[in-house]
């Protein structure tokens, strides 16, 4: 979570920025959509439309799920735990190859450690590739989804250091260098719709490609937006605060989705 | 007659390791996030192999256990972390710092990777994919030249493709639910990288929870991932994934992990959850007793049978 910025405690909020983002990600998911689901917040995002607002969402985990119904919050995209209940279990190969790859997924979520102005991700090193101050995980799927999938969802913290106007590694494609760039590097579909943060939810301008923010998290302000972006973003003429969590949201994510606040926190 | 040699084939994890697993091989991992091939991965630490070149699509610690233990030279892969319990540090040691050595890392994606093993386990040379366009993926190269080549269609349809480079182990290791004494091993759950990762191995080595009898295994040969005849070695290893789940035998040891994302953080630490986990144990009935009874035994799964099908006609 970002350090900065005048945030009201959950207490204050009645929240947490988790559930909150949590929420603002099933909100991005249609019903009847093939949704892409990722470790963590993503998954409660997809456990809490399928409860609510997209029941007749189909679920795919990359390990080879598909149409899970977890009884339990998933530790990880390999739990045991989506098996039971699925309709169909393959591998990689199938979610990927054959779903994916000829376009049957609607939408995927990734996560970020730095994401610039068109959408382009890094999750592999921060500083020189060779030589790099911190060492992360790598693509995994994200590669894949970001390239592949109908259209694609961020979800991560946000700072200064992780809006950047230059990424360190280039995992993930964006929008590559604007408009045209994914046409060019013969992508065959796709690109980010939204950015959802602690701080706000992030769109991209259908011409430009660039990426505005819609909406900033009750509590806060343009400013605080600013501050921890470092280009000069773009804000929506309309812009809005985002709609706060509602009282069905907050209570089916408590106590179906993660009881336990294994990715709420506690 | 002469006498057949498939039960030569089951020998102990000791043996299976110093002799399937020479240093400076191409060692393959299994299981994405489940089923992975823990009881190995101890016994190669503990014989001090070195110079490997790992293998796998996503690993989490199978990885940081062997890069800690300064077993792996080089890694082909997409993904090193260990999920939800935060970042892998042997890793960020070594890479960042070149503790307890300097490593290399070719890196892919998690589908280009599965399709660099179907490459392998087919016997062609390389697989084109339409995703890693426009990436570092396809641009930044460790040490292999070229690692991926983006070329037009040549059928002239005006796509473009990604051709990743076959990626063949000299060892495949698989974690599976049982096999019979043949080691037609059969998996359920989900596959992962299962499938093309196993075949890609020049030999295969399993590990499993059970030997059954080889009726049971023709009663259903739907589950079967790979045949006996692939198969060159077979341990039995009961709890042999822990801490990771098994489908239909035993959940995932979470404290486990989470205390290891912990203690890993500083060199220090590791070095002494190594000593008390891997180097202090002789091996994998130590660690069981490690573990004791009533962990085991809390980590056990429910039954949750499948429906069963007619095979007749």
């Amino acid at each position: 979570m970002a350090t900065e910025g005048p945030t009201s405690s959950a207490s204050d909020r009645g929240y947490k920025l988790t559930e909150l983002m949590a929420i603002c990600a099933t909100r991005e998911i249609r019903d009847g959509e093939i949704a892409f689901i990722g470790t963590g917040l993503p998954m409660l995002g997809g456990m809490l439309a399928k409860y609510t607002t997209a029941p007749n969402c189909t679920m795919i985990f990359e390990s080879g799920v598909v149409d899970a119904r977890p009884k339990r919050t998933p530790l990880s995209i390999g739990d045991a735990c989506l098996v039971p209940g699925s309709v169909m279990l393959g591998g990689l190969t199938e979610v990927f190859g054959l779903l994916m790859q000829p376009g049957y997924v609607d939408v995927g979520f990734i996560g970020a450690a730095q994401i610039d102005e068109y959408g382009n991700l890094n999750t592999t090193v921060i500083g020189d590739y060779t030589n790099p101050k911190v060492r992360l995980p790598g693509s995994g799927g994200a590669n894949d989804i970001a390239s592949l999938a109908k259209r694609f969802i961020v979800m991560m913290t946000q700072d200064k250091r992780k809006f950047v106007e230059k990424l360190d590694y280039l995992t993930s494609p964006g929008y590559l260098d604007g408009p045209g760039g994914r046409e060019r590097a013969g992508l065959p579909r796709g690109g980010p719709s939204a950015v959802i943060t602690d701080l706000g939810l992030y769109r991209f301008d259908p011409q430009t490609k660039e990426m505005y923010l819609e909406s900033y998290h009750p509590g806060l302000s343009v400013d605080d937006i600013k501050a921890n972006v470092s280009w000069d973003i773009r804000i929506a003429p309309k812009v809005k605060v985002t709609k706060a969590p509602t009282k069905r949201e907050l209570r089916v994510l408590r106590t179906k989705c993660d009881p336990e606040g294994v990715f709420l926190g506690k | 007659m002469p006498e057949p040699e498939v039960h030569d084939k089951l020998m102990p994890l000791a043996e299976a390791v110093r002799k399937f697993i020479p240093d400076g091989c191409r060692l393959r991992s299994s299981g994405i996030a489940l089923r992975k091939p823990m009881a190995f991965i101890y016994e190669v630490m503990r014989q001090r192999k070195r110079d490997l070149t790992f293998l796998m699509s996503g690993w989490t610690e199978d990885a940081d256990f062997l890069i800690g233990g300064g077993c792996v030279d080089r890694l082909e892969g997409s993904y090193l972390g260990l999920e939800a319990f935060g970042l892998a540090y042997c890793y960020r040691r070594a890479v960042e710092k070149g503790i307890p050595r300097k490593i290399a890392i070719e890196e892919y994606s998690n589908f280009g990777m599965t399709m660099r093993f179907m490459a392998a386990a087919m016997g062609v040379p390389f697989m084109p994919i339409r995703s890693n366009l426009g990436s570092d993926l396809v641009r930044v190269e460790a040490f292999r030249h070229p690692k991926a080549l983006v070329v037009d269609d040549p059928f002239g349809s005006g796509d473009k493709v990604a051709l990743l480079p076959a990626c063949p182990a000299d060892v495949a290791l698989l974690h599976a639910q049982r096999c019979d004494e043949e080691g037609n091993a059969q998996v359920w759950g989900q596959i992962g990288d299962d499938l093309w990762g196993t075949y890609a191995g020049k030999k295969i080595v399993l590990g499993v929870e059970e030997i059954v009898p080889t009726k049971t295994i023709r009663k259903d040969p739907n589950r079967t991932l790979v045949p006996g005849f692939r198969v060159d070695a077979i341990v039995h290893v009961p709890f042999g994934s822990h801490p990771y789940q098994v489908q239909g035998y035993y959940d995932i040891d979470v404290p486990f992990r989470k205390e290891y994302s912990e203690r890993s953080v500083t060199l220090e630490g590791w070095q002494a959850w190594a000593e008390e986990w891997v180097y202090g144990l002789d091996g994998h009935e130590a660690y069981l007793r490690k573990l004791g009874e009533d962990r085991l035994n809390r980590l056990r799964a429910k039954r949750m049978m499948s429906g069963q099908v007619n095979y007749g006609y």
